[in-house]
């Protein structure tokens, strides 16, 4: 059996990969990291549902993976509708340009 | 299933979106709206039922069924603060309601408007009725894509379209830092339950993990509150949004993450209560001196009113703080007046914004000369949000003071009692530019809103007067809910059995 390290490890890996593209990326499309991040939980999660007790997996973490992968859904739906009304209003998808409130 | 309470939200929530296009065809004018409105009184009558049932039992637990006979599967967990904090989302749920039927009159995309109110309410309470923090997260996205549609609902300008996004990317990150602080929990005792979590982590001495989940669970919950330095996405989504629904953000939402505050901070993480006590008093001034400055500076009323509601946020970290049974009652009284003033003074901003079409404090000077009765209530919301008695935020922030000199904060009660003075500041500015300035153009045209419209803003007037002259009943039950949050053996009890 693979160790929860590597498991873990690959996580770590893939949520730092999100953070850098929330923070440097400039299309609106970085949408897609907040996924990232949340089936990075769900590896996470899935991981230490089998580490826990040695021949058992905790059914609650597949529950969990399920439930919020659909949330996750409902989120990117609702951004990418976000997004285009963005683009009729603004006519570009750069997020630095979202300034206008601000003044 | 999620108690009647939720269950009777989510099937109106379902529903209207099917009775909007059978009334869109059949031309039935007001039947989307008469039907949200049902959903709240079928709510508000299944809520007396379980405020009864929890005065009589003590705490109530609801299990499903699968896994058969074990508490580690969806748990629900009804105690006085649940009830409490459910009451206060379903009357205000109710109150703007009543406001939306006719201040949408010119939107498109009503039935959807009412199902998205329908289900945040329904989002809110099943945050608060959870027992185990898998369903918490899965009621709290419901909560947060309901607010994001709403927030963004007038999506033919671009102030709402822009905020929205704003508020989706920061919420949907504050999300995802709780579920990290979930995951590090479940690796640690592989439960999700919460009494389970607060029984296993009672044992813990510490370790960086612990520390990192605390970290991250005052993060998540503390953005959603609108805590400062995580507090930029609020005024620009409380100024863009409709009127009912930045009264629905300030009055409810906001206070779903100091809910999340007090559940995980009382309940689980008690044996470092020194080490979030430090945490909170830090976060509490800094939330309060911007909140109260930045309000100090605004024209926008709307967004003065969310950098208040960002100085009142700070106030109810400070009672948190204090963590005793006075300073907790303190802050969940001042939940629900906060709750009250805030939603009639967005109310009153929104029959201002249909009426003379602005909401610039300069351009809304001298209104009071042609809409009488709106301004008088505005009025009454703005002294009670200064802290004047006999008006109900001073009771509250009265307890929230006296419970920080007696834990020994004084610094903290010092600095609480400048920023009270500051916002003394911005709200006689308010009233002198609505009482006395000259009338403006955009003024003069102005006429008295409508009667359904006042009558919601009304309710919540007298509302404000009867808690500040009475506040006794209702400080005793924000004192139950005190109770039930630091009771924590009761909570653990009901579970284990």
């Amino acid at each position: 059996m693979i160790s929860l390290t590597y498991y873990l490890a690959c996580s770590a890996i893939l949520f730092l990969i999100g953070i850098y593209g929330l923070i440097v990326k400039r299309n609106m499309v970085l949408l897609i990291t907040l996924e990232l991040m949340m089936n990075v939980m769900n590896l996470a999660f899935n991981d230490f549902s089998r580490h826990g007790a040695t021949g058992f997996t905790d059914p609650l973490a597949h529950a969990f993976a399920i439930v919020s992968m659909g949330i996750g859904g409902c989120i990117i739906a609702l951004g990418l509708t976000i997004t285009l009304h963005v683009y009729r209003h603004y006519n570009t998808l750069d997020v630095r340009k979202l300034r206008r409130l601000q003044s | 299933m999620f108690t009647s309470l939720v269950d009777a939200l989510l099937l109106f929530t379902v529903t209207t979106p099917g009775l909007g296009l059978l009334a869109h065809k059949l031309n039935w004018k007001r039947l989307v709206e008469t039907h949200a409105t049902l959903g709240f009184i079928v709510a508000l009558i299944f809520l007396t039922d379980i405020y009864r049932e929890v005065s009589a039992n003590g705490i109530l637990v609801i299990v499903s069924d699968f896994p058969p006979n074990s508490p580690i599967g969806v748990c629900l967990e009804v105690d006085a603060l649940s009830v409490f904090m459910a009451a206060v989302y379903v009357l205000i749920g109710f109150i703007v309601t009543v406001y939306s039927i006719q201040d949408l009159d010119g939107d498109t995309g009503v039935p959807g408007y009412f199902a998205l109110l329908l289900g945040i309410t329904a989002g809110m309470i099943g945050v608060v009725v959870a027992g185990d923090l898998f369903t918490l997260f899965l009621f709290w996205e419901i909560m947060c894509v309901c607010s994001y549609a709403l927030v963004a609902f007038r999506k033919e300008h671009w102030a709402p379209v822009e905020a929205g996004f704003k508020y989706l990317i920061m919420s949907g990150v504050g999300s995802l830092t709780t579920l990290f602080a979930m995951t590090l929990l479940y690796g640690m005792t592989g439960t999700l339950n919460m009494a389970l979590l607060s029984k296993a982590l009672s044992g813990l001495v510490g370790g960086p993990w612990i520390y990192l989940a605390l970290t991250l669970f005052i993060v998540g919950f503390g953005l959603q509150a609108g805590m400062v330095p995580f507090h930029t996405w609020l005024p620009d989504a409380h100024s863009a949004a409709p009127a009912p629904v930045s009264a629905i953000l300030s009055g409810a939402m906001v206070m779903t993450g100091i809910y999340g505050l007090i559940r995980i901070l009382f309940l689980l993480f008690t044996p470092f209560l020194g080490a979030w006590r430090m945490i909170m008093s830090v976060f509490d001034v800094l939330t309060m001196f911007t909140g109260n400055l930045m309000a100090l500076l605004q024209d926008d009323v709307k967004r003065l009113l969310a950098f208040s509601t960002i100085a009142n946020v700070g106030y109810i970290l400070l009672g948190l703080a204090t963590s005793s049974l006075l300073g907790l009652t303190g802050s969940l009284f001042q939940i629900l007046n906060h709750a009250i003033v805030k939603v009639l003074l967005f109310l009153c901003t929104g029959a201002f914004h249909r009426q003379a079409k602005t909401r610039s404090l300069q351009e809304l000077a001298g209104i009071k000369r042609r809409m009488p009765v709106t301004s008088t209530l505005f009025i009454l919301g703005i002294i009670a949000l200064a802290g004047i008695p006999p008006l109900n935020i001073f009771w509250s922030e009265w307890a929230i003071l006296i419970a920080s000199v007696e834990e020994g904060m004084l610094t903290f009660s010092i600095v609480m009692i400048a920023n009270l003075v500051l916002s003394v500041a911005y709200c006689l500015r308010v009233i002198q530019t609505i009482l006395l300035k000259e009338e403006t153009s955009l003024s003069k045209k102005a006429s008295e809103a409508p009667a359904l419209i006042l009558l919601p803003i009304f309710v919540l007037g007298a509302l404000c007067i009867a808690i500040g002259v009475y506040p006794g009943p209702f400080r005793v039950v924000a004192e139950e809910a005190a109770q039930a949050a630091l009771n924590i053996q009761a909570y653990v009890q009901a579970v284990l059995g």
